[in-house]
């Protein structure tokens, strides 16, 4: 745990450095959405599952950074790391588990028919 | 008041000592109490629920019905007579108040908070303060719950469970949504995962961080590990119920489709004006992600109150502690992994209920590991039938019972017949009643001498168990024979509609009824003369205050956990010296002692030559 | 004797006691918003309905990150200030701290605003256009063109339900145009056992609240009465049933069991559910959309007042459309089998308007402009198929950036940097912009299959963006509010404890870096994706 102000300097610096990347990465990830020249080089023109995935992928470093550094959690000891991570453990266990439970569905050809034109609601 | 150093010695006034207070002991004895009333009520509303399932068509009699005004009966009953609307509010209700505003505030709120800091040996819980705060969140939770049986709409009705879209439409025809009972249900919802939240947080910190010198964790009493994983159940299972009910609560008050699939019809016959697209799925999975962590929550205190009452009672340490620890941990992780199989009827394909079935049954495993230990805890064990050993001994079967009847319906394929009968009902029953509830009522005869420094009466604890578990099984089995001939649950005239009038119907269905529908006037029976046998509690509790034998010592029960250690009652402070931990939790019979017990606060006996101030180690006492 | 480990450490932990809690918390909150991500991630797996893709204005969200990772920076900076014990460095970062706060919540407000003011309307082929309603002035209220009329000529009310602003509504618009609402009949009410009809009210006696009321007490009692007599003499009915009939059981007797209605008839007491009162003369009463269930001659209220009278025109009105968009539609005429121009073409909104047609016409041209564009850029593949293709958004939907574009591109109207950048924040300047890029439309009241404002009803994109950033705002409030508080109140503990009020910062700070870091995964899921 940083405590002496020498310690404390070092860390300021580490702070505003972090600040930097923190804006460099989200108006890295705005124009690889949005700004034509960019945003149809990784995967097709508009949204598809790449842009899902590098938006993600930035948002984890932009997250990794606050946690790491702003969070002092290179300073902490284990057991605190791993309340965290417990929590995101859990959080992706339910997700995970959820989207199983609704890829699966029984073999019965009612969740197989298209969406919307079973709707009663076509005419009205 | 224990004699302190205490700088700023004041009198805190009657308030701050006993209602507005920080101290743990009386937000635990608060939790408690109110808890307590809440299970009362919520056993009254099952009470009228088992009338109209034994006499549906019968008004409700005299007994029964005069706490009600004209009024609320006029528009709640047909002549006198439970409609199915009144039957569904009254079961939603009970099986909430029960669960969230009963035995959970029992269990974790009142033992968990009195005794827990005891037990580790801390002046308080690590932030008092919250601690207060979680109370009276609770409280107001429950309250605005309760409080919605006085509105038109009266309470929510839609199970406990708050399934979409019934829950999403119930109460639609009031035009104030915010003052639906379904919406209050809500509200109070939120409310009270809060004060969980906050309560939890307390309570884990405590544990970690507030420890007695030389109290190392595998030193720890079986409660204080039981409440760590409760605690940790409670803070990541409910955040995505809180999730789910905040989206249920949109739905209604802003017409969202968090929950609402496209193309539903309401009752007054038209499309319902919304937006549709949503999924009723999404709600079902977000509820039994904390729906399950929730039933190890309720009973992981009650496992905890047992496991401290046998060895005091059979002047054994426990069998197999650090099995039951490595359990009790392994059960708390794959509680969040096994929710599903509250789903099985949902339309899950084979590899994601085969998921879930396989980790229902894993999670069998360390439950059963845990309730074996406690049984081979009493083999060779010197017992003594003191009134909480009678309980805690009686909570072994009657959870045994309830846990092997889950077996069944961990399967998806039996799950497919057993489901949404009251096999189930049955099932989670006898987990829960004469289960769990027997494990607290042990509890509170084993910590009530320190509490007020009498001990319960032993007469009258005895008239309170025997009805008592002869009536819960009264009450519960013939549920699980009447769930295999397939009765389903929450019928609110206990099948009569389905039954085969005529003997020589082909309706096979209702001869099924037929047979078995007379035991529901058994089971009402039951049901009605198990509340009487709680009178004799509810005296005891009163009369041993004033009347009750008073306790020899500190340590009446000769028990070796630091709570004994305290003056009795314990006042502020709790300890009157910093106490020190020197050995395990269950030092009985030691051969090398001279008493049959070693409490875990006495210091060692100071040979002379070179012995360290360390106990050797022993199974109970690793190092 | 007092708490340890609160402002140092516990030496085998490393940690003191606010500082797990604050972790534990934490997890519990990743739990929270996991929860609601995992709700978005299915809702829009599982939409039966064209997902709203980079549907919402991206500069007011980029600049609020901007603004939460400056006050992240700011909030550990005033804790390391606290640290070397710099007290007027602390307040000016923590006071950057909660000034960015107040600007994101601010910005908040004008993007739900904004909002929140927008139409979306539904057609029954599931075209839909967006705008902004018509007002009119009523007095000293401006209304919106969007409610249900009724010619109505008489009024039922539910002595227990009627929702009291309701029936003030009605008899404030009856006066203002002009009609009276009277007592259709007499009413007469047995009020006592044994006595005689009672005159409670006379036909012809002008609706009051007053008199409702009188009516639903009177109702209620008089049903709690009636309910006891037919409670009591049914439980009569049972016992002797059950005497004499010893073996039965009672499913086996229930046939047989009824209410003795002669033995109580001179018990039971006059209710009254309902009360009629007719207007003078047939008069237009204006109802919210959301609040009735109309019909040809009769509708109801959802407090069960029902309005007898005939059904008028009711269209909704927009003052500015400001979008079209065709992608539902066309999703569903694709499950059908029908190409999508012929679906278009084919639609209501196309049929009966030529400013609809003109501008799908232009449209066309641009998304043909887009396509070879792409050709252009990124060349076909080995089935000479381009590789990129417009997105059924860039297709289908036609947003006020294509309007505006297309009345610059016909030389009407080109506004200012600022203004531009405004609209970016408050959504398009209809007034500058002019009628002709975003004209009137009236839509018949048959046609609708749906419509609301856009708020979380409108559909579940809009439903999960509320509820997460709402959440997310709540939290931004919160923590303000504790870190506002060590900023305020924080100088008697400085002066005594300061390592102490070092902790609480350190603590409160962790807190405000996991609303960043939610803030972080909310703005390019919610906004770029």
């Amino acid at each position: 745990m940083a405590s002496t102000p020498e310690e404390i300097q070092k860390s300021v610096r580490s702070y505003l450095i972090v600040f930097g990347a923190l804006c460099v990465f989200t108006v890295l990830t705005v124009a690889v959405a949005t700004w034509y020249p960019l945003e149809s080089l990784i995967g097709g023109h508009g949204f598809d599952v790449w842009d899902a995935i590098v938006g993600l992928l930035i948002a984890t470093t932009k997250a990794t950074l606050v946690a790491v550094i702003f969070m002092h959690l290179n300073h902490e000891k284990k057991a605190v790391y791993w309340i965290f991570a417990g929590g995101l453990m859990f959080a992706a266990f339910m997700a995970a588990l959820i989207a199983l439970a609704f890829n699966d569905p029984i073999d019965d050809p009612f969740f197989y028919t298209e969406p919307a034109t079973t709707s009663p609601a076509t005419t009205e | 008041m224990s004699s302190h150093e205490d700088h700023h010695h004041h009198d805190p006034g009657f308030i701050r000592k006993y209602v507005f207070s920080t101290d743990h002991k009386v937000i635990g004895i608060q939790y408690g109490i109110t808890a307590g009333l809440f299970l009362l009520f919520g056993f009254f509303l099952m009470m009228v629920m088992r009338w109209s399932i034994a006499y549906p068509h019968e008004p409700l009699p005299q007994w029964m019905s005069w706490m009600f005004t004209e009024g609320w009966k006029s528009k709640w009953l047909v002549d006198g007579k439970v409609t199915g609307e009144t039957y569904n509010m009254f079961g939603a209700m009970h099986g909430t108040i029960m669960v969230f505003l009963g035995i959970v505030p029992l269990g974790f709120g009142a033992f968990g908070n009195y005794v827990t800091p005891l037990q580790i040996g801390a002046i308080d819980m690590a932030f008092p303060r919250l601690n207060m705060l979680s109370y009276w969140i609770y409280l107001a939770g429950g309250l605005t719950m309760c409080a919605s049986f006085f509105l038109e709409s009266g309470t929510a009705k839609s199970g406990w469970t708050n399934y979409s879209p019934l829950a999403g439409f119930a109460d639609g025809q009031i035009v104030n949504q915010w003052l639906a009972g379904q919406t209050q249900w809500l509200i109070g919802l939120v409310l009270l995962i809060t004060s969980s939240l906050l309560g939890s947080v307390n309570v884990i910190t405590t544990i970690i961080n507030l420890r007695a010198r030389g109290l190392t964790w595998m030193r720890l009493p079986f409660l204080v590990w039981a409440m760590l994983v409760t605690a940790f159940l409670l803070l990541l299972a409910f955040p995505p119920l809180e999730a789910a009910g905040i989206m249920q609560l949109m739905d209604r008050v802003f017409q969202s489709s968090f929950f609402m699939p496209s193309g539903l019809y309401t009752p007054d016959g038209g499309l319902a004006n919304l937006s549709g697209g949503g999924s009723p799925l999404l709600f079902q999975h977000l509820f039994w992600f904390l729906g399950h962590p929730e039933v190890y929550v309720l009973l992981l205190p009650a496992i905890a109150c047992v496991a401290e009452i046998i060895p005091a009672n059979t002047r054994k340490p426990i069998w197999g502690y650090k099995s039951m620890v490595y359990s009790v941990i392994v059960l708390g992780f794959l509680s969040f992994i096994v929710w599903a199989h509250h789903m099985y009827m949902t339309g899950m394909g084979p590899a994601v209920s085969a998921f879930f079935q396989t980790t229902t049954v894993l999670i069998s495993i360390p439950s059963v590991i845990i309730l074996t230990a406690l049984i081979i805890s009493l083999w060779g064990g010197s017992i003594r039938f003191t009134p909480p050993m009678i309980w805690a001994c009686a909570f072994i079967p009657m959870f045994g019972i309830g846990g092997l009847t889950g077996l069944p319906l961990a399967f998806n394929l039996a799950g497919l017949h057993l489901h949404d009968t009251y096999y189930v009902i049955g099932h989670f029953h006898y987990v829960v009643a004469p289960g769990i509830l027997f494990g607290l009522f042990a509890g509170i005869y084993h910590w009530y001498p320190k509490m007020t420094g009498r001990y319960m009466s032993s007469k009258l604890s005895h008239v309170h168990f025997w009805p008592s578990l002869i009536c819960m099984n009264i009450l519960f089995f013939p549920m699980l024979m009447q769930g295999m001939a397939g009765f389903h649950r929450r019928w609110y005239n206990g099948g009569d509609a389905y039954l085969a009038k005529d003997p020589e119907s082909v309706n096979v269905f209702g001869q099924t009824v037929a047979q078995y529908i007379d035991l529901n006037i058994l089971m009402s029976w039951g049901a009605w003369a198990l509340a009487v046998a709680q009178i004799p509690f509810l005296i005891n509790i009163v009369w041993s205050l004033k009347a009750g034998r008073k306790v020899e010592s500190d340590n009446p029960w000769d028990a070796t956990t630091l709570e004994w250690a305290t003056p009795t009652p314990p006042g502020h402070g709790n300890f009157v010296t910093e106490p020190s931990v020197y050995r395990g939790p269950y030092e009985y019979s030691r051969p090398d002692h001279d008493k049959d017990f070693f409490p875990q606060w006495e210091t060692p006996a100071k040979k002379p030559a070179e012995k360290p101030a360390v106990e050797p180690a022993t199974a109970n006492n690793p190092q | 004797m007092e708490i340890p480990y609160i402002v140092s450490p516990r030496k085998d932990t490393g940690l003191f006691n606010s500082k797990i809690a604050i972790w534990l918390f934490l997890a519990s909150e990743v739990m929270l918003f996991g929860g609601f991500f995992s709700a978005y991630v299915f809702l829009r797996l599982g939409a039966d309905y064209p997902w709203p893709e980079r549907t919402l204005p991206v500069l007011p969200g980029l600049i609020n990150t901007f603004i939460l990772i400056a006050s992240s920076v700011t909030v550990v900076l005033a804790w390391a200030a606290l640290k070397m014990r710099q007290w007027r460095k602390f307040q000016i970062f923590m006071g950057t701290t909660i000034a960015c706060a107040a600007i994101f919540m601010a910005l908040k407000a004008v993007e739900y605003k904004v909002k929140w003011d927008h139409q979306g309307v539904r057609l029954n082929d599931y075209a839909i256009i967006e705008g902004h309603l018509a007002y009119y002035q009523d007095g000293d209220e401006k209304r919106e063109r969007n409610f249900i009329s009724i010619e109505a000529e008489s009024v039922t009310f539910s002595t227990s339900r009627h929702h009291r602003p309701w029936v003030r509504d009605i008899l404030a618009q009856a006066e203002q145009r002009g009609a009276t609402v009277t007592l259709a009949d007499d009413i007469e009410l047995l009020k006592e056992r044994g006595g005689s009809p009672e005159k409670v009210a006379s036909a012809g006696d002008e609706l009051e609240l007053g008199l409702l009321s009188t009516l639903k007490r009177a109702h209620e009692r008089a049903r709690a009465n009636n309910s006891g007599v037919r409670t009591r003499n049914l439980r009569q009915q049972w016992a002797e049933a059950k005497s004499e009939n010893p073996g039965k059981r009672g499913w086996e007797l229930t046939a047989t069991v009824d209410i003795d209605r002669d033995a109580i008839a001179d018990d039971l007491l006059d209710e009254i559910s309902s009360v009629t009162f007719d207007f003078s003369q047939p008069v237009r009463l204006d109802f919210d959309p959301r609040d009735i269930r109309e019909g040809s001659s009769s509708s109801r209220l959802r407090d069960d007042t029902v309005i007898a009278g005939t059904l008028l025109d009711s269209p909704l009105h927009l003052e500015y459309v400001d979008a079209i968009d065709f992608q539902h539609l066309v999703m569903r005429a694709e499950h059908r089998g029908i190409d999508p121009e012929t679906a278009i073409t084919n639609s209501w909104l196309y049929e009966n308007h030529e400013w609809v047609r003109e501008v799908w016409a232009w449209h066309q041209e641009k998304v043909g402009a887009l396509e070879q564009r792409l050709i252009d850029d990124y060349g076909l593949d080995e089935n000479d198929n381009p590789r990129r293709v417009p997105t059924d958004k860039e297709r289908y939907r036609i947003g006020w950036h294509d309007l505006a574009e297309k009345a610059v591109s016909e030389g009407r109207v080109e506004l200012s940097a600022i203004d531009k950048i405004k609209e970016e924040f408050i959504g398009p300047n209809y007034a500058a912009r002019g009628q002709e890029t975003f004209p009137e439309l009236e839509i018949p009241r048959d046609q609708i299959h749906f419509e609301s404002k856009f708020t979380p009803a409108w559909n579940t994109f809009y439903a999960i963006y509320f509820a997460i950033t709402a959440l997310h705002g709540l939290h931004v409030v919160g923590g303000a509010v504790v870190l506002g508080y060590f900023l305020f109140f924080g100088r008697a503990m400085y002066l005594s404890n300061p390592e102490w009020l070092a902790n609480r910062v350190e603590v409160g700070g962790l807190f405000w870096h996991f609303v960043d870091l939610v803030w972080i995964f909310v703005f390019p899921i919610l906004y770029l994706m």
